[in-house]
């Protein structure tokens, strides 16, 4: 991603400085992206986070079988949609539809949710 | 006379020692300390271990391939100045086109139509060769996982590598208990994991170090699940 890795070599040379204002746009309601691009990085790695967090706690409970599946997907869908509809209010056109956006990085977090549920569920509860 | 004590016990720090299925007699020394002396296992205590270490084993696996994977392409493609020119111009190229795309109106002249046709073309040429420098690395890489996926065949064969906390759909249990004796469908097979592990991991790496192409690139090509991934020939 030329751009994105651009801006993270600015935010270098400014020592840092520069470098919190993606991530502290992300946690800040109502910011302002002028990079689309920025944006849907923000909702893919968000995405990943939230798989980790999900397979662990799925692993350790342990959440089995399908249902516990069909709660990831809704959780995940519907979390980051209050996310970019709620708190950012971001206009859902201008970056392609909703779809798009609930699209942007799913199949990867789905496979690492996947990844992370069976090692916890394999180290604990291999019963 | 027969005392019936109930012994409640806290089994913290025995971590993997001790399972449900453990038949444990509680002997009185002669000092007067209640030693725990384990008469059997209710389940191979080294088989499960061994299980744990392969689901770890095989992610330190698929983030080490597709680590060398990114650096043969690295080596072969990336570092070139025709990869680099090419991918500059196709990301610039497309960018363009699809902020015209966006503010074209359907009354437009026939002439910004064919334009942008004109430029459609252009970047189709310049993704075609894109992907022809591309190609030369996924040979490369395909002809060594071939061989490696070879290899990790034959070791994890036969070997329930992970469990499964859900059964998975018939037609994917092909995948997931491949080579595997038994009914029981929550046993892993090494080739399902690692192909998870290489979903997750590869393109998370790709996007960390900065070498997935851009969207608006991905878009044109006709990319449909993210970035064009770098396939590893598994047989």
């Amino acid at each position: 991603m030329a751009s994105s890795s651009k801006r993270k070599e600015e935010s270098h040379l400014l020592n840092g400085a520069v470098k919190q204002s993606t991530w502290s746009k992300a946690f800040c309601s109502n910011a302002v992206w002028e990079e689309k691009d920025e944006f849907l990085d923000v909702i893919y790695w968000l995405r990943q986070i939230i798989a980790v967090i999900l397979g662990v706690i799925w692993g350790v409970a342990p959440l089995k079988g399908f249902l516990g599946i069909a709660i990831f997907c809704v959780i995940n869908a519907g979390l980051l949609y209050v996310y970019f509809s709620s708190f950012q209010q971001i206009d859902e056109e201008e970056y392609g539809g909703t779809w798009e956006l609930t699209k942007e990085g799913f199949m990867t977090s789905f496979a690492l949710f996947l990844v992370v549920w069976i090692i916890f569920y394999t180290a604990l509860h291999y019963d | 006379d027969t005392w019936v004590v109930k012994v409640e016990l806290t089994l913290e720090g025995l971590g993997l020692l001790l399972w449900g299925q453990d038949l444990v007699e509680a002997v009185l020394a002669e000092d007067g300390h209640l030693a725990l002396v384990v008469l059997s296992s209710g389940r191979d205590v080294a088989t499960m271990s061994t299980m744990f270490a392969d689901t770890i084993l095989i992610v330190f696996i698929s983030v080490c391939t597709a680590l060398l994977a990114e650096g043969i392409t690295w080596v072969l493609v990336y570092r070139t100045e025709k990869y680099k020119r090419l991918k500059a111009e196709v990301e610039k190229q497309s960018k363009k086109l699809e902020k015209k795309k966006e503010t074209i109106t359907e009354s437009a002249g026939r002439q910004q139509k064919k334009k942008i046709e004109r430029q459609e073309e252009k970047l189709k040429n310049n993704n075609r060769d894109l992907s022809m420098v591309r190609m030369k690395s996924m040979f490369a890489i395909g002809f060594c996982f071939t061989a490696l996926m070879g290899m990790f065949n034959s070791i994890f064969d036969g070997r329930v590598v992970a469990k499964l906390p859900f059964v998975p759909l018939s037609y994917i249990q092909g995948l997931s208990h491949r080579n595997l004796l038994g009914e029981d469908y929550t046993d892993c097979s090494f080739i399902f994991l690692y192909i998870l592990c290489t979903m997750s991991i590869r393109q998370n790496i790709q996007k960390m170090l900065g070498l997935a192409p851009s969207r608006a690139a991905t878009k044109q090509a006709g990319g449909f699940l993210g970035p064009p991934p770098q396939t590893a020939k598994f047989s």
